[in-house]
């Protein structure tokens, strides 16, 4: 009774929440709303990645092809069989769009299941190579197939979609973490945590391993129709390596295995830079004295660190100097490169700025804390209950 | 119960297991011996078909098990502790045993032996939701064996389970399997400690380089001149 009582109230609690966000989405301008809506992809789309990933263990590196597949096959459905005149004026009825949905959902869970066989046979690196040469294949060939729009791209119809969006990131964020309670679940982990012994446990690792890798596509795809609809028009750029590494960067970033994790990763990578978007330019003296400075830091709470594994303090007399040496070391950076001519009286534009803090960030993380914020954890409700409990 | 026929196992070009043949009778402990290299392990995970025959057969309460994948013999009832342990490190103990039963469906069933596996070993219980991987070497021995058997076998498969331990958890470790077969599982055990292994088998088999050369009863191979010279310190 209790188990239902609170598998419906959070269907109903998502359903509500994804209703809520697309009415702050409606209320907010075009820019805003497009953003919420593209912020619920990425959710989606680091939490299905993180199926395959982080919690079977394939290294898979080109998630961006599934939701090319998704978003090309909603987009040639809704432009070869729509009226031309509903383009660009949301009027796509819903009906239209969740069938689209559906049929993208199969036709990137197809994909994912060919892609999932050659990881029967590869591990690590290997496995990546051939995902990523997935993605670039596809992309390809995509752009040389006039049918599919060419370099172009295609035009399709648009909808109102941001409380689907986030529904499908809710229904996404419940699977895995209902599978995870799961039996079945359990067999996912221990294919990653050991082919070999879960297959003499009765894992059927073969079964598992497709399966992680066709549901992780199919909600991949089903965010990439989703995107068409928000988009209105789509072309090949929006499926680069860039966008599969961004999404692998996520599932890292928030620890591997981690649904929490990568929920609040993609959130953060996703919105930051957009804040950043409005920053007004940076003199590049000051960013190259501050990145030198943030390494210094970084170095002296890196060793600080060992120290402290040792049994030592923390806070020694030879971490405040590396303090010291890390506030100098950056002011002097700045005073010197305005000395250099070719860098002196330059400005970092606000876009390039934002790639500027997103590498560094990812330095810092790897550095201080390469399991990911984290690690193998959840963070949820019920965690918080139980400590207030006990 | 378990006849194995005339079987021949290849790493690539390399011969690793020779025209084998031994039969396993229900109720008994049987155990393999050999030295590094003779071929224990890969004759265990052929067994529980982690690797292929070229040749010969392999029979399991009279149906042919030879090409059956990993997950279809531990359904028929065959289960492996694997060599060096194989438990899941970054796992709870729980979530360790869980797997062990993931051929099964049988909420209930599950449950019980669950039960019976941690009153069996009490230290699993009270690390019930630690890592795997913060157990000591004995304690993760009997996870491996209680993950084993909650897959309810019929036969027990065991590669060598004394295999870095201290002599007192050594000796405890045979102390279960004799248990274990007390409650009715038939057990292969293979095993580098000849001592211990042919101290508690009805039967066993001598390995080397991929052949059996000697057959008898425990006791019988225990006081063999063979065994005690090539295995047993002279």
């Amino acid at each position: 009774m209790k188990f239902w009582a609170i598998r419906v109230g959070s269907i109903l609690l998502a359903v509500l929440v994804s209703y809520g966000i697309g009415m702050v989405a409606q209320g907010s301008s075009g820019t805003v709303s497009r953003l919420i809506a593209l912020a619920g992809l990425y959710v989606t789309l680091a939490v299905s990645l993180n199926l395959i990933n982080g919690i079977t263990g394939q290294f898979s590196i080109g998630h961006a092809a599934f939701y090319q597949v998704g978003s090309y096959t909603a987009a040639f459905l809704a432009s070869q069989l729509l009226a031309r005149g509903t383009i660009n004026n949301l009027g796509t009825p819903i009906p239209w769009v969740l069938a689209a949905v559906g049929i993208a959902i199969v036709t990137s869970g197809i994909a994912g299941f060919l892609i999932g066989l050659p990881s029967l046979r590869l591990r690590g690196d290997y496995l990546a190579i051939v995902t990523l040469g997935f993605g670039e294949i596809l992309r390809i060939i995509i752009q040389n197939t006039p049918q599919l729009g060419g370099s172009y791209g295609i035009n399709s119809p648009k909808a109102f979609v941001v409380p689907y969006v986030w529904m499908l990131a809710f229904l996404c964020i419940g699977a895995c973490r209902n599978l995870l309670q799961t039996a079945h679940g359990l067999s996912f982990l221990s294919v990653r945590e050991d082919e070999v012994a879960s297959g003499a446990m009765g894992v059927n690792v073969t079964r598992v391993k497709v399966a992680a890798f066709v549901l992780g596509s199919a909600f991949a795809g089903a965010a990439g129709a989703l995107l068409t609809f928000n988009e209105g028009f789509i072309n090949v750029n929006s499926f680069t390596m860039d966008v599969s590494f961004i999404i692998l960067t996520m599932v890292v970033l928030g620890g591997t295995g981690s649904i929490t994790g990568s929920i609040i990763a993609a959130l953060a990578l996703f919105t930051l830079p957009e804040f950043l978007r409005d920053a007004p330019p940076m003199p590049l003296n000051a960013v190259l004295g501050t990145l030198a400075g943030v390494a210094l830091l970084v170095g002296t709470i890196r060793l600080a660190l060992d120290q402290k594994k040792l049994g030592r303090d923390f806070l020694t007399p030879k971490t405040y100097m590396g303090f010291g040496i890390a506030a100098v070391g950056g002011v002097i950076v700045s005073i010197l490169a305005n000395f250099l001519p070719a860098l002196a009286n330059r400005t970092i534009p606000s876009a390039e700025l934002r790639m500027v803090i997103f590498s560094a960030v990812l330095v810092i993380m790897m550095l201080l804390r390469p399991q990911g914020i984290f690690g193998h954890r959840e963070f949820g409700l019920g965690s918080i209950f139980k400590r207030a409990q006990a | 119960m378990l006849q194995v026929k005339d079987i021949n196992v290849y790493y690539g070009a390399i011969q690793a297991i020779n025209n084998v043949s031994l039969e396993v009778e229900k109720g008994e402990i049987v155990a393999i011996i050999g030295s590094n290299g003779a071929g224990k392990s890969t004759l265990m995970r052929t067994l529980s078909g982690l690797l292929r025959t070229r040749s010969g057969a392999i029979r399991f309460l009279d149906e042919d098990i030879t090409d059956l994948e990993p997950d279809a013999i531990v359904r028929r009832g065959i289960s492996q502790s694997p060599e060096g342990r194989k438990i899941f490190t970054n796992m709870s103990v729980h979530e360790n045993l869980l797997i062990g039963a993931t051929t099964r469906t049988d909420a209930q069933g599950i449950k019980e032996d669950m039960e019976h596996v941690l009153e069996r070993f009490p230290r699993l219980r009270e690390r019930l939701k630690q890592n795997a991987g913060t157990l000591s070497g004995g304690e993760q021995q009997m996870l491996a064996i209680g993950r084993a058997l909650m897959s309810q076998p019929k036969l027990l498969l065991l590669d060598e389970p004394s295999m870095g331990l201290a002599p007192n958890l050594v000796a405890e470790i045979f102390d279960i399997i004799t248990d274990v077969k007390a409650e009715g599982v038939t057990v292969l055990v293979v095993e580098q400690n000849a001592h211990k292994a042919l101290g508690i088998a009805d039967r066993a088999y001598v390995l080397e380089t991929g052949s059996l050369v000697l057959q008898g009863t425990g006791q019988e191979l225990l006081h063999s001149d063979k065994v005690r010279e090539a295995y047993l310190g002279g």
